[in-house]
């Protein structure tokens, strides 16, 4: 089977593009690509997005992106997995190389989010769970993840303001990267004097909405940075039909299956990219993919493990957080990171010596994990 | 909110009509057609326990725009009586009331209605009791 390598990436700077539409992102970012790439034919695309029908009335976003770059006749199509639209479209990617049909795969996650009313989109983004019997109740995407971090408090003595440490993580790092939405730090504090969205999740620690689009092109062609493993895996639709809803299965799965087809040792992973929607999706992500121990990954990031210069930097370009949360556009801006801190052109956010990192995107709380391992090619 | 989709679901808002499995018994709400437990497509219907208990819970300031008018929420995560887990609102809630651990029972309320002319959307919610 064909192996997987990152051939170039190209970003729009995550932020409020009142100027830009849904298409001028997606153009944007492929075309930075596809410069930074060189001549290299595309044979096949792959959009990620969660909500442009909903927030764009824009569907049949392949054909649309191939049109727009003057590719008409490729092969072309869009993926959804609600947040985790990006990775999944990063994913499909991998398996079209692996699969030997192809051999320049351009992937784009793109999401245009400020073109809606608060609660328009509010109400989009609680699709990632059930129309029929979350929506209904009126509960938001944000509320869930407040009700799951209520749970873990409650069941591991942890407070608000501990987990409120990944945000000011996310914050630091994001000071120095070109392509975030906030360049700016922050603490426990100034998060504290935030208001609540819904209890106990502040404005400060909740990722922000955002337009923003990244490609990443794909090729069976020897580059810099290739991919080892890329898994997906499921977990029940609804945070109320799991067992256990403190274990994110998902990603515990998808990250376990990928350490074991990398071949990585995953002590010697040099960064993490993981999905850091919520203080609680960043803490319970650590825990799932077994970097703290259950309860504990607060802890550990106070005391400096996640930080930029600590034994495992998360978050290397300001995560969800700070980077900015184009919902379908996430995934692909994590695989980017790591492009860039892999192939030694991460600027002022490079993690001296990166040779493995991982990125890990869920759509939902942790319902759909796509964990990718990825290598810098010596 | 979509009324014909409401219609269909009627009776499990109002209700609580879950699934039992007729090989294993595990029971689920909401509804199932396949048992996650063990696999079976014998499913019959059940209604779930009325009372249950505060597991987790939030005052959602920006609801989604169908329920807008209604803000704040106060949603909960309810252990039923039976163990099983189910989101719902909180009525009547005095903040000072709600705690992880209060005991609730499910009652019928209006959840929201679509402007001046249209349908009026009722079903659970949970009181303290």
């Amino acid at each position: 089977m064909s192996k997987v390598y990152i051939k170039s990436v190209g970003l729009v700077p995550v932020g409020e593009h009142w100027n830009k539409s849904l298409t001028d992102l997606m153009v944007e970012a492929s075309l930075n690509a596809l410069k930074n790439a060189g001549n290299v034919k595309i044979d096949r695309i792959i959009v990620g997005n969660m909500m442009s029908g909903y927030l764009n009335n824009q569907e049949h976003l392949g054909a649309l992106l191939a049109s727009a770059l003057g590719m008409k006749g490729i092969d072309s199509l869009k993926v959804e997995a609600a947040c985790g639209s990006g990775g999944m479209a990063v994913h499909e990617g991998y398996v079209s190389i692996k699969s030997g049909e192809f051999e320049n795969v351009l992937v784009v996650g793109v999401e245009k989010m400020k073109d809606a009313d608060t609660s328009v989109l509010t109400k989009a983004l609680a699709m990632a769970e059930s129309a029929e019997f979350t929506q209904v109740v009126g509960a938001s995407f944000i509320s869930l993840n407040a009700l799951l971090m209520k749970m873990y408090m409650n069941r591991y003595n942890v407070q608000e303001d501990h987990l409120d440490i990944f945000p000011v993580i996310a914050h630091k790092n994001a000071v120095t990267a070109p392509h975030a939405q906030f360049k700016k730090a922050f603490t426990i504090e100034d998060v504290k004097r935030s208001p609540y969205i819904a209890e106990p999740i502040r404005l400060l620690s909740s990722a922000p909405s955002s337009d923003g689009a990244a490609a990443v092109l794909l090729s069976s062609k020897p580059a810099d940075v290739e991919i080892l493993a890329s898994e997906v895996s499921t977990n029940e639709l609804m945070l109320s039909q799991r067992e256990n809803p403190l274990k994110f299965e998902a990603t515990e799965k998808a990250f376990k299956k990928a350490v074991e087809k990398s071949g990585i040792d995953s002590s010697k992973v040099d960064f993490l990219e993981i999905h850091d929607a919520f203080p609680i999706v960043a803490a319970l992500s650590l825990e799932a993919m077994g970097y703290s121990e259950e309860g504990k990954a607060a802890h550990d990031a106070a005391k400096g493990k996640y930080n930029f210069e600590g034994d495992l930097p998360i978050l290397t370009f300001g995560g969800l957080k700070a980077r900015g949360h184009p919902v379908g556009g996430t995934g692909v801006y994590q695989v980017a990171e790591a492009y860039m801190q892999l192939s030694g052109t991460a600027g002022k956010n490079q993690v001296q010596g990166a040779k493995v990192g991982v990125t890990q995107n869920v759509g939902g709380i942790d319902t759909t994990s796509i964990v990718h391992i990825m290598r810098k090619v010596s | 909110m979509i009324p014909i989709a409401y219609w269909r679901n009627r009776k499990l808002y109002t209700r609580l009509i879950g699934s039992r499995c007729k090989k294993c018994g595990a029971e689920y709400y909401p509804p199932v057609k396949v048992c996650k437990k063990c696999g079976s497509t014998e499913i019959e219907e059940k209604e779930m326990p009325k009372t249950g208990t505060i597991v987790s819970f939030t005052k959602l300031t920006e609801p989604p725009v169908d329920f807008k008018d209604y803000a704040p929420i106060y949603l909960a995560m309810i252990r039923l009586d039976n163990g099983i887990l189910v989101l719902g609102q909180l009525a009547d809630a005095e903040s000072e009331e709600i705690k992880i651990g209060a005991r609730v029972m499910a009652t019928i309320r209006k959840w929201t209605e679509d402007g001046q002319s249209g349908i009026i959307y009722y079903g659970y919610k949970f009181k303290i009791i």
